[in-house]
Protein backbone atom coordinates (compact mmCIF):
# COMPACT_ATOMS: atom_id res chain seq x y z
CA UNK A 1 0.00 0.00 0.00
CA UNK A 2 1.20 3.59 -0.94
CA UNK A 3 2.19 5.59 1.91
CA UNK A 4 0.40 8.46 3.28
CA UNK A 5 -3.34 7.95 1.21
CA UNK A 6 -6.19 8.49 3.56
CA UNK A 7 -8.35 5.33 4.31
CA UNK A 8 -11.07 5.72 2.06
CA UNK A 9 -8.62 5.77 -0.70
CA UNK A 10 -7.31 2.74 1.01
CA UNK A 11 -9.93 1.07 0.64
CA UNK A 12 -10.92 2.06 -2.78
CA UNK A 13 -7.47 0.39 -3.46
CA UNK A 14 -7.49 -2.60 -2.02
CA UNK A 15 -11.44 -3.12 -3.18
CA UNK A 16 -9.82 -2.59 -7.00
CA UNK A 17 -6.83 -4.62 -6.33
CA UNK A 18 -9.91 -7.94 -4.82
CA UNK A 19 -11.47 -6.76 -8.11
CA UNK A 20 -9.20 -9.03 -10.31
CA UNK A 21 -9.98 -12.17 -7.94
CA UNK A 22 -13.94 -11.49 -7.45
CA UNK A 23 -16.87 -9.75 -8.75
CA UNK A 24 -18.14 -6.30 -6.99
CA UNK A 25 -20.78 -8.17 -5.53
CA UNK A 26 -18.69 -10.94 -3.60
CA UNK A 27 -16.26 -8.25 -1.90
CA UNK A 28 -16.99 -7.77 1.38
CA UNK A 29 -16.61 -4.82 4.11
CA UNK A 30 -15.22 -6.94 6.28
CA UNK A 31 -12.67 -8.34 3.83
CA UNK A 32 -11.82 -4.54 2.92
CA UNK A 33 -11.65 -3.74 6.49
CA UNK A 34 -9.19 -6.27 7.38
CA UNK A 35 -6.89 -5.36 4.01
CA UNK A 36 -6.59 -1.76 5.27
CA UNK A 37 -6.60 -2.58 8.49
CA UNK A 38 -9.54 -0.58 9.72
CA UNK A 39 -12.89 -2.04 11.61
CA UNK A 40 -15.76 -3.08 9.22
CA UNK A 41 -17.77 0.14 11.10
CA UNK A 42 -15.05 2.06 9.54
CA UNK A 43 -15.53 0.91 6.48
CA UNK A 44 -19.62 1.05 6.41
CA UNK A 45 -18.77 5.27 7.97
CA UNK A 46 -16.96 5.63 4.22
CA UNK A 47 -19.18 4.30 2.35
CA UNK A 48 -22.71 3.81 3.90
CA UNK A 49 -24.17 1.24 1.07
CA UNK A 50 -22.55 -0.74 -1.75
CA UNK A 51 -23.80 2.01 -4.50
CA UNK A 52 -21.40 4.28 -2.44
CA UNK A 53 -18.87 2.02 -2.24
CA UNK A 54 -19.53 1.10 -6.28
CA UNK A 55 -19.30 5.15 -7.00
CA UNK A 56 -16.25 5.70 -5.14
CA UNK A 57 -14.54 2.36 -6.67
CA UNK A 58 -15.55 3.83 -9.94
CA UNK A 59 -14.22 6.99 -9.51
CA UNK A 60 -10.90 5.51 -8.32
CA UNK A 61 -10.47 3.37 -11.43
CA UNK A 62 -11.78 6.43 -13.89
CA UNK A 63 -8.63 8.11 -12.31
CA UNK A 64 -6.45 5.38 -12.31
CA UNK A 65 -7.26 3.41 -15.19
CA UNK A 66 -8.78 5.35 -17.63
CA UNK A 67 -8.07 8.82 -17.66
CA UNK A 68 -9.81 10.55 -20.86
CA UNK A 69 -6.77 12.74 -22.16
CA UNK A 70 -7.83 16.25 -22.91
CA UNK A 71 -9.51 17.52 -25.50
CA UNK A 72 -10.58 20.46 -27.99
CA UNK A 73 -11.28 19.49 -31.67
CA UNK A 74 -13.51 16.76 -32.78
CA UNK A 75 -10.70 14.39 -33.77
CA UNK A 76 -8.95 14.63 -30.51
CA UNK A 77 -12.16 13.59 -29.03
CA UNK A 78 -12.89 10.58 -31.22
CA UNK A 79 -9.11 9.71 -30.61
CA UNK A 80 -10.08 9.74 -26.87
CA UNK A 81 -12.96 7.84 -27.01
CA UNK A 82 -11.61 4.75 -29.27
CA UNK A 83 -8.31 4.41 -27.29
CA UNK A 84 -10.69 4.25 -23.82
CA UNK A 85 -12.87 1.44 -25.45
CA UNK A 86 -9.31 -0.42 -25.95
CA UNK A 87 -8.51 0.59 -22.55
CA UNK A 88 -11.73 -1.69 -21.43
CA UNK A 89 -11.27 -4.10 -23.13
CA UNK A 90 -7.78 -4.92 -21.82
CA UNK A 91 -9.50 -4.49 -17.72
CA UNK A 92 -12.78 -5.66 -18.31
CA UNK A 93 -13.63 -6.45 -15.07
CA UNK A 94 -12.91 -2.49 -14.47
CA UNK A 95 -14.78 -1.50 -16.52
CA UNK A 96 -18.30 -3.27 -16.02
CA UNK A 97 -17.79 -1.46 -12.79
CA UNK A 98 -17.82 2.02 -14.41
CA UNK A 99 -20.39 1.00 -16.34
CA UNK A 100 -22.39 -0.14 -13.72
CA UNK A 101 -21.46 2.82 -11.29
CA UNK A 102 -23.07 5.37 -14.40
CA UNK A 103 -25.87 3.83 -14.28
CA UNK A 104 -26.98 3.11 -10.81
CA UNK A 105 -29.08 5.78 -8.90
CA UNK A 106 -26.68 8.22 -7.88
CA UNK A 107 -26.33 8.51 -4.03
CA UNK A 108 -26.12 12.19 -3.93
CA UNK A 109 -26.80 15.07 -5.69
CA UNK A 110 -26.48 14.05 -9.55
CA UNK A 111 -23.52 15.95 -11.52
CA UNK A 112 -22.18 16.33 -14.78
CA UNK A 113 -18.71 14.15 -14.55
CA UNK A 114 -16.02 16.49 -16.04
CA UNK A 115 -15.57 14.33 -19.21
CA UNK A 116 -19.43 15.85 -20.41
CA UNK A 117 -18.63 19.49 -19.71
CA UNK A 118 -15.44 18.98 -21.73
CA UNK A 119 -17.45 18.08 -24.57
CA UNK A 120 -19.95 20.72 -24.10
CA UNK A 121 -17.40 23.48 -24.48
CA UNK A 122 -15.55 21.76 -27.06
CA UNK A 123 -18.83 21.52 -29.11
CA UNK A 124 -19.81 24.92 -28.36
CA UNK A 125 -16.26 26.53 -29.27
CA UNK A 126 -16.27 24.67 -32.60
CA UNK A 127 -19.48 25.29 -33.60
CA UNK A 128 -20.53 28.70 -32.20
CA UNK A 129 -23.76 28.84 -34.63
CA UNK A 130 -25.05 25.52 -33.21
CA UNK A 131 -28.29 25.98 -31.31
CA UNK A 132 -28.35 25.31 -28.04
CA UNK A 133 -30.78 22.45 -28.20
CA UNK A 134 -28.91 20.96 -31.19
CA UNK A 135 -26.00 21.41 -29.21
CA UNK A 136 -27.22 19.37 -25.87
CA UNK A 137 -28.98 16.62 -28.22
CA UNK A 138 -25.58 16.34 -30.11
CA UNK A 139 -23.33 16.28 -26.62
CA UNK A 140 -25.55 13.76 -25.17
CA UNK A 141 -25.89 11.42 -28.28
CA UNK A 142 -21.84 12.00 -28.78
CA UNK A 143 -21.49 11.51 -24.74
CA UNK A 144 -23.52 8.09 -24.57
CA UNK A 145 -21.58 6.23 -26.90
CA UNK A 146 -18.02 7.24 -25.85
CA UNK A 147 -19.32 5.66 -22.41
CA UNK A 148 -18.28 2.43 -20.29
CA UNK A 149 -22.25 1.65 -20.67
CA UNK A 150 -21.88 1.60 -24.87
CA UNK A 151 -18.59 -0.82 -24.09
CA UNK A 152 -20.47 -2.74 -21.97
CA UNK A 153 -23.72 -3.18 -24.24
CA UNK A 154 -21.61 -3.56 -27.08
CA UNK A 155 -19.56 -6.19 -25.79
CA UNK A 156 -22.44 -8.44 -24.15
CA UNK A 157 -25.04 -7.98 -26.57
CA UNK A 158 -23.00 -7.98 -29.81
CA UNK A 159 -19.78 -10.21 -28.75
CA UNK A 160 -17.75 -6.98 -30.38
CA UNK A 161 -14.13 -6.38 -29.49
CA UNK A 162 -12.89 -2.58 -29.30
CA UNK A 163 -11.87 -2.24 -33.24
CA UNK A 164 -15.50 -3.37 -33.63
CA UNK A 165 -17.21 -0.88 -31.41
CA UNK A 166 -15.43 2.43 -33.27
CA UNK A 167 -16.88 1.27 -36.17
CA UNK A 168 -20.50 1.59 -34.51
CA UNK A 169 -19.12 4.68 -32.30
CA UNK A 170 -17.68 6.21 -35.86
CA UNK A 171 -20.56 5.71 -37.59
CA UNK A 172 -23.24 6.65 -35.12
CA UNK A 173 -20.55 10.07 -34.56
CA UNK A 174 -21.20 10.87 -38.50
CA UNK A 175 -24.68 10.55 -38.21
CA UNK A 176 -25.42 12.67 -35.24
CA UNK A 177 -23.05 16.02 -36.58
CA UNK A 178 -24.10 15.46 -39.98
CA UNK A 179 -23.55 18.56 -42.75
CA UNK A 180 -22.11 20.28 -39.40
CA UNK A 181 -18.99 17.75 -39.49
CA UNK A 182 -18.59 18.61 -42.97
CA UNK A 183 -19.75 22.05 -42.38
CA UNK A 184 -16.79 22.37 -39.50
CA UNK A 185 -14.21 20.51 -41.53
CA UNK A 186 -14.47 23.14 -44.60
CA UNK A 187 -13.96 26.01 -42.00
CA UNK A 188 -11.13 24.68 -40.48
CA UNK A 189 -9.51 24.16 -44.35
CA UNK A 190 -10.60 27.59 -44.94
CA UNK A 191 -9.01 28.73 -42.48
CA UNK A 192 -6.08 27.20 -42.66
CA UNK A 193 -6.25 28.30 -46.27
CA UNK A 194 -6.85 32.22 -44.74
CA UNK A 195 -3.99 31.43 -42.44
CA UNK A 196 -0.85 30.93 -45.18
CA UNK B 1 -26.15 -20.97 -4.78
CA UNK B 2 -27.45 -20.97 -8.76
CA UNK B 3 -26.16 -21.09 -11.78
CA UNK B 4 -25.70 -17.27 -13.10
CA UNK B 5 -28.84 -16.75 -14.96
CA UNK B 6 -27.88 -16.76 -18.78
CA UNK B 7 -29.67 -13.74 -20.72
CA UNK B 8 -32.13 -15.71 -22.76
CA UNK B 9 -32.99 -17.67 -19.09
CA UNK B 10 -33.91 -13.89 -17.70
CA UNK B 11 -36.05 -13.38 -20.77
CA UNK B 12 -37.47 -16.83 -19.91
CA UNK B 13 -38.28 -16.12 -16.30
CA UNK B 14 -39.84 -12.41 -17.09
CA UNK B 15 -42.18 -14.36 -19.63
CA UNK B 16 -43.40 -17.11 -17.20
CA UNK B 17 -43.38 -16.17 -13.68
CA UNK B 18 -45.59 -18.12 -11.58
CA UNK B 19 -48.17 -15.76 -9.43
CA UNK B 20 -45.91 -16.64 -5.84
CA UNK B 21 -43.09 -14.92 -7.87
CA UNK B 22 -45.12 -11.84 -9.78
CA UNK B 23 -46.32 -11.23 -5.91
CA UNK B 24 -42.25 -11.46 -4.95
CA UNK B 25 -41.28 -9.40 -7.87
CA UNK B 26 -44.09 -6.54 -7.31
CA UNK B 27 -43.13 -6.12 -3.92
CA UNK B 28 -39.92 -5.49 -4.25
CA UNK B 29 -40.15 -3.49 -7.27
CA UNK B 30 -42.62 -1.13 -5.14
CA UNK B 31 -40.00 -1.26 -2.10
CA UNK B 32 -37.30 -0.41 -4.25
CA UNK B 33 -39.17 2.98 -5.07
CA UNK B 34 -39.74 3.41 -1.52
CA UNK B 35 -36.05 2.46 -0.49
CA UNK B 36 -34.02 1.66 -3.06
CA UNK B 37 -32.33 -0.93 -3.99
CA UNK B 38 -30.20 -1.60 -0.33
CA UNK B 39 -32.01 -1.35 2.15
CA UNK B 40 -34.74 -3.92 1.44
CA UNK B 41 -34.76 -7.12 3.80
CA UNK B 42 -36.40 -10.41 2.09
CA UNK B 43 -38.45 -10.37 5.25
CA UNK B 44 -39.86 -6.86 4.19
CA UNK B 45 -40.34 -8.18 0.64
CA UNK B 46 -42.00 -11.39 1.85
CA UNK B 47 -43.92 -9.96 4.07
CA UNK B 48 -45.28 -7.20 1.54
CA UNK B 49 -45.74 -10.24 -1.12
CA UNK B 50 -47.85 -11.82 1.42
CA UNK B 51 -46.27 -15.01 1.42
CA UNK B 52 -43.36 -16.45 3.93
CA UNK B 53 -39.20 -15.54 3.91
CA UNK B 54 -38.71 -19.34 3.00
CA UNK B 55 -40.85 -18.91 -0.19
CA UNK B 56 -38.78 -16.06 -1.55
CA UNK B 57 -35.39 -17.58 -0.71
CA UNK B 58 -36.32 -21.35 -2.24
CA UNK B 59 -37.84 -18.85 -5.82
CA UNK B 60 -34.58 -17.01 -5.52
CA UNK B 61 -31.54 -17.64 -3.61
CA UNK B 62 -29.35 -14.70 -3.53
CA UNK B 63 -29.95 -11.19 -3.54
CA UNK B 64 -28.78 -11.07 -7.60
CA UNK B 65 -30.89 -13.52 -8.63
CA UNK B 66 -33.66 -11.66 -6.61
CA UNK B 67 -32.48 -8.56 -8.44
CA UNK B 68 -32.29 -9.69 -12.01
CA UNK B 69 -35.58 -11.25 -12.23
CA UNK B 70 -37.10 -8.27 -10.81
CA UNK B 71 -35.27 -6.32 -13.28
CA UNK B 72 -36.52 -8.40 -15.86
CA UNK B 73 -40.43 -8.12 -14.59
CA UNK B 74 -40.16 -4.41 -14.51
CA UNK B 75 -38.68 -3.98 -18.17
CA UNK B 76 -41.59 -6.51 -19.11
CA UNK B 77 -44.42 -4.81 -17.17
CA UNK B 78 -43.73 -1.25 -16.21
CA UNK B 79 -41.88 -0.27 -19.67
CA UNK B 80 -43.74 -2.15 -22.20
CA UNK B 81 -42.44 -1.38 -25.57
CA UNK B 82 -44.95 -0.90 -28.22
CA UNK B 83 -43.88 -4.02 -30.97
CA UNK B 84 -42.68 -1.50 -33.75
CA UNK B 85 -43.44 -3.04 -37.43
CA UNK B 86 -41.17 -0.74 -38.81
CA UNK B 87 -37.26 -0.42 -38.21
CA UNK B 88 -38.44 3.60 -39.68
CA UNK B 89 -41.00 3.23 -36.04
CA UNK B 90 -38.14 2.96 -33.34
CA UNK B 91 -37.45 6.19 -33.30
CA UNK B 92 -40.96 6.73 -31.56
CA UNK B 93 -40.64 3.55 -29.67
CA UNK B 94 -37.87 5.38 -28.19
CA UNK B 95 -39.74 8.58 -27.14
CA UNK B 96 -42.26 6.30 -25.62
CA UNK B 97 -39.66 4.37 -23.77
CA UNK B 98 -37.88 7.62 -22.61
CA UNK B 99 -40.82 9.04 -20.87
CA UNK B 100 -42.08 5.56 -19.35
CA UNK B 101 -38.49 5.58 -17.44
CA UNK B 102 -38.99 9.17 -16.80
CA UNK B 103 -41.99 8.65 -14.83
CA UNK B 104 -40.43 5.64 -12.91
CA UNK B 105 -36.72 6.65 -11.92
CA UNK B 106 -35.93 4.66 -9.68
CA UNK B 107 -37.06 1.55 -11.29
CA UNK B 108 -35.48 2.69 -14.50
CA UNK B 109 -31.92 3.04 -12.75
CA UNK B 110 -32.81 -0.80 -11.92
CA UNK B 111 -33.23 -1.91 -15.37
CA UNK B 112 -30.62 0.15 -16.53
CA UNK B 113 -27.40 -0.96 -14.11
CA UNK B 114 -28.79 -4.53 -14.14
CA UNK B 115 -27.79 -5.00 -17.97
CA UNK B 116 -24.17 -3.66 -17.00
CA UNK B 117 -23.00 -6.45 -15.51
CA UNK B 118 -21.69 -8.32 -18.30
CA UNK B 119 -22.71 -12.17 -18.63
CA UNK B 120 -23.83 -12.74 -15.38
CA UNK B 121 -26.12 -9.91 -15.96
CA UNK B 122 -29.52 -8.77 -17.54
CA UNK B 123 -29.46 -9.25 -21.42
CA UNK B 124 -28.41 -5.59 -22.36
CA UNK B 125 -29.98 -5.71 -26.15
CA UNK B 126 -32.97 -7.80 -25.92
CA UNK B 127 -34.69 -6.11 -28.68
CA UNK B 128 -31.46 -6.75 -30.92
CA UNK B 129 -33.52 -9.87 -32.69
CA UNK B 130 -35.98 -7.61 -33.40
CA UNK B 131 -34.25 -4.89 -35.04
CA UNK B 132 -32.42 -7.30 -37.09
CA UNK B 133 -35.99 -9.05 -38.29
CA UNK B 134 -36.94 -5.41 -39.10
CA UNK B 135 -34.00 -3.77 -41.08
CA UNK B 136 -33.67 -7.31 -43.44
CA UNK B 137 -37.32 -7.29 -44.35
CA UNK B 138 -36.79 -3.44 -45.08
CA UNK B 139 -33.64 -2.91 -46.63
CA UNK B 140 -32.79 -6.74 -47.71
CA UNK B 141 -29.81 -4.60 -49.98
CA UNK B 142 -28.04 -2.85 -46.71
CA UNK B 143 -24.47 -4.28 -46.22
CA UNK B 144 -22.82 -6.13 -43.25
CA UNK B 145 -20.99 -3.34 -41.65
CA UNK B 146 -23.65 -0.72 -41.76
CA UNK B 147 -26.13 -3.16 -40.68
CA UNK B 148 -24.55 -3.88 -37.67
CA UNK B 149 -23.78 -0.37 -36.79
CA UNK B 150 -27.55 1.07 -37.23
CA UNK B 151 -28.97 -1.90 -34.96
CA UNK B 152 -25.90 -1.23 -32.45
CA UNK B 153 -26.75 1.88 -32.33
CA UNK B 154 -30.54 1.67 -32.02
CA UNK B 155 -30.61 -0.40 -29.06
CA UNK B 156 -27.83 1.23 -27.36
CA UNK B 157 -30.38 4.06 -27.66
CA UNK B 158 -33.53 1.92 -27.23
CA UNK B 159 -32.60 1.52 -23.36
CA UNK B 160 -32.79 3.15 -19.81
CA UNK B 161 -29.29 3.31 -19.72
CA UNK B 162 -30.17 6.45 -21.77
CA UNK B 163 -32.36 8.17 -20.33
CA UNK B 164 -30.44 7.36 -17.17
CA UNK B 165 -27.53 9.38 -18.77
CA UNK B 166 -29.53 12.11 -20.30
CA UNK B 167 -30.53 12.66 -16.89
CA UNK B 168 -27.55 12.74 -14.83
CA UNK B 169 -25.31 14.05 -17.37
CA UNK B 170 -27.46 16.69 -18.77
CA UNK B 171 -29.84 17.57 -16.39
CA UNK B 172 -32.63 17.11 -19.11
CA UNK B 173 -36.45 17.04 -18.83
CA UNK B 174 -38.21 14.53 -19.78
CA UNK B 175 -39.34 16.04 -23.12
CA UNK B 176 -35.95 16.98 -23.97
CA UNK B 177 -34.65 13.31 -22.81
CA UNK B 178 -37.40 12.28 -25.49
CA UNK B 179 -36.46 14.31 -28.39
CA UNK B 180 -32.56 13.74 -27.81
CA UNK B 181 -32.98 9.82 -27.80
CA UNK B 182 -35.83 9.97 -30.89
CA UNK B 183 -33.53 12.47 -32.53
CA UNK B 184 -30.21 10.44 -32.05
CA UNK B 185 -32.51 7.47 -33.55
CA UNK B 186 -33.44 9.68 -36.62
CA UNK B 187 -29.79 10.71 -37.55
CA UNK B 188 -28.61 7.24 -36.96
CA UNK B 189 -31.45 6.19 -39.22
CA UNK B 190 -30.84 8.85 -42.12
CA UNK B 191 -28.05 7.06 -44.25
CA UNK B 192 -31.11 4.35 -45.32
CA UNK B 193 -33.96 6.39 -45.40
CA UNK B 194 -34.55 6.14 -48.87
CA UNK B 195 -32.94 2.72 -49.48
CA UNK B 196 -36.12 0.60 -48.45
CA UNK B 197 -36.86 -2.03 -50.93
Amino acid sequence: MAEGVDTPTAILAHAAAALREHPFDDISYRTLGDAVGVSERTVYRHFPTRSHLLEGLAGWIEATEFPFPPFVTMGQFQDAARARFHAFDSSPAFAFVCARAATISPTGEAEPTFFTRALVAMLATNHPSLNERDLRRVAAALRYFASAPFWARMRTGFDMSAAEMEDVFDHTVAQVLGDRWRASETEMGASRRDGR
Amino acid sequence: MTVPATSDADAQAASDVSRTQEAILAAYAELIEELGTDDVSFRLIARRAGVGERTVFRNYPTRVDLLLATAAWIEQRIFPRQESTSIFDTPLAIRAAMESYDQRPELAHVVAETTMRGISGAAPSPRRARLEQMIDAEIPSLGRAERIAIVAALSHLDSAATWVTFHREFGMSRRDIADAAAWAAEAVLDPVRSRVG
